[in-house]
């Protein structure tokens, strides 16, 4: 090595833990170092979804998988690997979340309790240990899901009496046991070929929250300069559907006009705004929501995929985060009707949630967002007929936070302080 | 609780990671990580704080599992679990220990070296590289060395390795005509370290015993490995297949063994419990090593 190669080296080992993670196509040469304080990109997928997470060395997959992507299905009891709690699944076999190293898993394929079922569409395991009463406290249960799935898929024809045994992996303090046994045995028994597939491992993106252990640099700046991202919207199941139909003054042409310029449609919506216009109707978009002490600022991307003049409807899809609140994505059709003499605009929407604002519940969280179409329609009106809306200022959810009732919006303020 | 902070160093070749482990030992120390599964406990528990992880997962010739003509070499990148599924039937006497370490959700990531390397005496890999007379490969600063099981060990938790040295691999013995396994354990709850455990090994010829070995863990501060051919072939050649009377005999012969290594009490067990228990598994497991070595002609 010649003299300047050593320092050369060095800094490039060291920019090397700023970038991504170069995992399976890692320079054979090269020797990934992360400092203490620094943080890696290390991208993964969870539950067939691609996800990114900046951590630093010492975050586990359990505090990657809760506090940078928002998915509380996976528990924590003990964090020494002796409670189970944390089961779930990577590259194809059951593992404690608690005893692996985030930064150790590029490329690796996880599967959480939230990718095995949807709560309309439950996995074999879960309806059986509802239908056995297998759990109380339920603290256990994303643990004992992750772990009897992992049995049965490797051991499928497993005998009900080497249960307790292939079970003992995880802990429970409150059923005993025995309806947790008879749970499985029951989807033993009725799927000998082994257990059946997942239920909601989607495609689409995880979004991360910058906000835990990122890097510090501002996550605008960096959409900004990074350009358009591609958006894929998950195939599970939408957290919320809002479907808003109003009948407004303006014509469908009026509103068409105004839908031709997505700066003031943007203006449209409470606490919206353009940041960027990429080009090819793909936009940098920012939201504030504020529900009392509770204030959230997603940004994200925008991409128009549909103008149908004829129809006098656009369709949108847009996926955005907030450093705390977790991400949305969502899929948007807008479309204005001819309807006595002005118009029906009608828009529907399907939101993918993930993080805190997923927790507030799924209708409540279609109480805001029904709320904030309601209030955009009406300011698409007023714009079309040529009274410009005021800048929908940040906090202009908080005349909506009153309009909702106030004890629910209460426990949710409650919820989030707590967390 | 979480780990205090260290840096994550992460060679993908076998030299890079000697020379990290150097550099991490002029640095405030490191330790290797392998699957993580007894280290990361550790720093969660904020027992241990080294100030760098060196991470040996992605250096590709660790990950090889061999299966050779008499010995399978298993890479210390190889977790437990795989050996389970591919090797069990291979070398017997590793597949029917390891369902007795920890958990298999712990086994999908902890590896077979690792076990070694950590070396606590109640560990079931260390007894049962004992009693395979296996061997581990070690490379650190000053090159390559071939150490025997029965020298690795020098305590608990302790064992030869210098700070930037690492086990690369260990290479084990398949059965050879006529040899046969036993393994015994018992632990308090399944996927706990054993309370006391026994790993035989008894080879024969024709109706003879000619080699019986019988490793005992969970009873000192490391495995403890005896020769046991004199009694073993004493009570066979008295007592044939005659288990029940081959028990009597033998349980004398563990017997003193136990008397000699047992050495503590402590919150799980008395040393008396643990002689007991010695005696029984120890005694068991060598019968069964014999009925197994009956029913194995050839390797
Ligand atoms: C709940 C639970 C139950 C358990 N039960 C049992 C049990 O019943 N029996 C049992 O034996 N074990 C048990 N274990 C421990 C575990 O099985 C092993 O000790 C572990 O898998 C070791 O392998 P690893 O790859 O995970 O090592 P790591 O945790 O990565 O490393 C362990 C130690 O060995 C060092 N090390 C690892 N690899 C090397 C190497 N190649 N060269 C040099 N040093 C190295 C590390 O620096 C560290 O000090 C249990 C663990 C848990 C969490
Ligand atoms: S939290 Fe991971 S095993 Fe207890
Ligand atoms: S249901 Fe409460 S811990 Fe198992």
């Amino acid at each position: 090595m010649s003299p300047t190669a050593a320092p050369l080296n060095a800094l490039k080992s060291r920019l090397s833990s700023w970038r991504q993670d170069p995992g399976a196509a890692e320079d054979r040469q090269q020797v990934l170092r992360v400092e203490a304080e620094e943080t890696l990109r290390v991208s993964f997928t969870v539950n067939g979804r691609p996800a990114e997470v900046d951590v630093a060395p010492r975050v586990t997959l359990s505090d990657a998988l809760r506090d940078h992507l928002g998915l509380t299905g996976t528990h924590i009891g003990c964090e020494h690997g002796v409670c189970g709690m944390c089961t779930v699944i990577v590259d194809g076999d059951a593992a404690r979340a608690c005893l692996l190293l985030a930064c150790q898993l590029e490329g690796a394929e996880i599967m959480t309790v939230e990718g095995l079922g949807k709560p309309d569409d439950l996995h074999p395991l879960q309806e059986s240990f509802s239908r056995h009463h297998a759990l109380q406290c339920g603290f256990c249960t994303p643990g004992m899901l992750m772990s009897a799935y992992d049995l049965l898929d490797h051991e499928p024809g497993v005998a009900q009496d080497e249960l307790p045994e292939k079970m003992s992996g995880v802990l429970c303090r409150c059923t005993g046991y025995r309806h947790i046994m008879d749970a499985v045995s029951d989807v033993a028994q009725q799927n000998p070929e082994g257990v059946p597939a997942p239920r909601n491992c989607g495609t689409g993106q995880l979004l991360p929250r910058s906000s835990t252990g990122g890097p510090g640099s501002s996550a605008e700046d960096e959409l900004q300069s990074r350009g358009p991202a591609e958006i894929t919207l998950p195939s599970s199941q939408p957290t919320v559907t809002v479907s808003v139909e109003e009948h407004v003054q303006a014509t469908p042409e009026e509103i068409w006009e105004v839908l031709q310029d997505t700066d003031r449609v943007a203006r449209c919506l409470p606490g919206a705004e353009l940041v960027e216009d990429f080009g090819n109707d793909r936009y940098l978009g920012r939201i504030r929501v504020a529900l009392g002490p509770v204030k959230l600022s997603f940004v994200g991307d925008i991409h128009v995929t549909e103008r149908d003049e004829q129809n006098r409807s656009i369709r949108a899809v847009a996926q955005a985060e907030d450093a705390a609140g977790g991400s949305v994505q969502a899929g948007v059709a807008l479309a204005a009707k001819p309807h006595e003499g002005g118009s029906l605009l009608s828009a529907d929407a399907e939101l993918f949630m993930v993080g805190k604002i997923a927790q507030m519940g799924r209708s409540l969280a279609g109480d805001v967002s029904a709320d904030m179409f309601a209030q955009f329609t009406q300011a698409l009106d007023a714009t079309a007929r040529g009274e410009e809306p005021t800048q929908a200022q940040a906090p202009s959810a908080v005349a909506m936070f009153t309009r909702l009732m106030s004890q629910r919006a209460q426990s949710l303020v409650d919820r989030l302080r707590r967390r | 609780m979480k780990a205090a902070p260290f840096s994550y160093v992460r060679p993908t070749r076998l030299d890079d990671v000697v020379a990290e482990l150097e550099r991490a030992e002029s640095t405030g120390g490191g330790k290797v990580i392998a699957g993580g599964q007894s280290l990361l406990p550790v720093l969660a528990m904020r027992l241990g704080r080294p100030k760098t992880l060196v991470d040996i997962t992605r250096v590709r010739e660790l990950a090889e599992l061999q299966d050779d003509v008499g010995t399978v070499r298993i890479g210390a990148a190889v977790r437990q679990r795989r050996v389970e599924r591919e090797l069990a039937r291979r070398v017997p006497l590793v597949g029917r220990a390891l369902p007795w370490v920890g958990h298999r959700e712990i086994r999908s990531r902890g590896t077979v070296c690792g076990s070694l390397a950590h070396a606590d005496p109640s560990a079931e890999l260390p007894a049962v590289a004992l009693c395979l007379d296996a061997t581990l490969t070690v490379v650190g600063p000053e090159g390559r060395r071939r150490v025997p099981a029965a020298e690795f060990f020098t305590g608990a938790m302790s064992t030869v390795l210098a700070p930037a040295e690492l086990v690369t691999s260990v290479t084990v013995p398949t059965p050879r005509a006529g040899e046969g396994f036993g393994f015994e354990e018992l632990a308090r709850r399944h996927g706990d370290f054993a309370l006391a455990g026994a790993a035989a090994r008894v080879r024969r010829d024709g109706d003879a015993v000619t080699e019986a070995a019988l490793v005992g863990f969970g009873v000192a501060d490391r495995a403890q490995h005896r020769d046991l051919t004199v009694p073993m072939a004493q009570a066979v050649s008295q007592h044939g297949a005659d288990e029940k009377a081959l028990t009597t005999t033998l349980a004398e012969a563990v017997d003193q063994i136990a008397a000699e290594v047992v050495t503590a009490s402590d919150a799980h067990a008395s040393q008396q419990y643990r002689r007991r228990l010695m005696r029984v598994l120890g005694t068991r497991a060598l019968v069964r090593a014999w009925t197994d070595s009956r029913r194995r002609t050839h390797a």
